[in-house]
């Protein structure tokens, strides 16, 4: 992973954001805060800690051909179900040097675990991620 | 007709540059309140939590659905859209809409849907049928 956690202040918001699988999808209702969200990474990844992330969105010009150059790197792509293409999808499955954070709701194509599926959560002007699914623990048995 | 992806609009481009230059009905203002919990004051600024911003600051959810309404000869693409946007879609007359899998939409049982130009079908399980055999058609088409 190149990051397990992004933590900033926004104010009058505050950011934690841990990662559980190489590969998080952020989904959700529209005006969950998303593209906000890509606007303060757009700042944050001017700073030496945060410098691996790279920004992707819809007005990105050669999207896929600058996807295929990276490497080590956090991945943002905001916009991802008008950008993503099946080879895009392959890349980013089997390229397991860079990380990802993607503002999709089609999921086809990429292998992802219950942990990849994440909703943008506030509460109280704290921003983080919350599971989407919850897998219910099976009952322990008894021996 | 099929309607490939590319052949559709990009939503936030299309609304930042047209869209947002039209007149907002008290309607559109309403659904702006209700999907980016956002005011329109008469400039066309808007107000969210936020703080304050114009129009090109709403949720690309929003502006989705806010294109559909005001252009409803042109084929918008709602791929992008949460399920709150969704539902509201669903519930609009004489839409034309982009979409290339089935997502959870409440959809009255009276509605009548057409795909492709050919095939109508009528409410929520209508809709879920018809799904159903375009996976098996893309199924056997290994697509």
């Amino acid at each position: 992973m190149i990051y397990n956690a992004i933590s900033f202040q926004a104010a009058p918001f505050s950011y934690t954001l841990e990662f559980f699988d190489r590969i998080t999808l952020v989904r959700g209702d529209s005006a969950s805060g998303k593209t906000y969200l890509y606007q303060l990474l757009e700042d944050l990844r001017l700073t030496e800690k945060y410098s691996a992330i790279k920004l992707y969105n819809y007005k990105t010009e050669d999207f896929h051909e600058n996807l295929k150059k990276c490497r080590e790197k956090f991945i943002v792509i905001d916009n991802g179900d008008l950008l993503l293409d099946d080879e895009d999808r392959r890349f980013i499955n089997f390229e397991f040097s860079n990380q990802y954070m993607l503002f999709l709701r089609n999921c086809d194509g990429l292998n992802l675990s219950a942990d990849s599926f994440m909703l943008l959560n506030e509460d109280n002007y704290t921003i983080s991620l919350k599971k989407e699914l919850v897998i219910p623990l099976k009952k322990q048995s008894v021996m | 007709m099929f309607i490939q992806k590319n052949q559709t609009m990009k939503n936030d481009w299309y609304f930042n540059l047209y869209t947002s230059n039209e007149s907002i009905s008290e309607t559109e203002k309403k659904i702006i309140e209700i999907i980016d919990h956002a005011k329109v004051t008469p400039e066309k600024r808007i107000e969210t939590k936020y703080g304050l911003g114009t129009l090109r600051n709403l949720s690309s959810g929003c502006k989705t659905l806010l294109n559909v309404m005001k252009n409803p000869d042109k084929i918008v693409n709602i791929e992008e859209c949460g399920k709150n946007v969704l539902d509201l879609l669903f519930s609009l007359n004489n839409i034309h809409v982009y979409l290339s899998r089935p997502e959870r939409i409440h959809i009255d049982e009276n509605a009548k849907i057409c795909f492709n130009n050919t095939d109508i079908v009528t409410g929520r399980q209508g809709f879920e049928q018809w799904w159903t055999d375009e996976y098996s058609r893309r199924n056997s088409n290994d697509i």
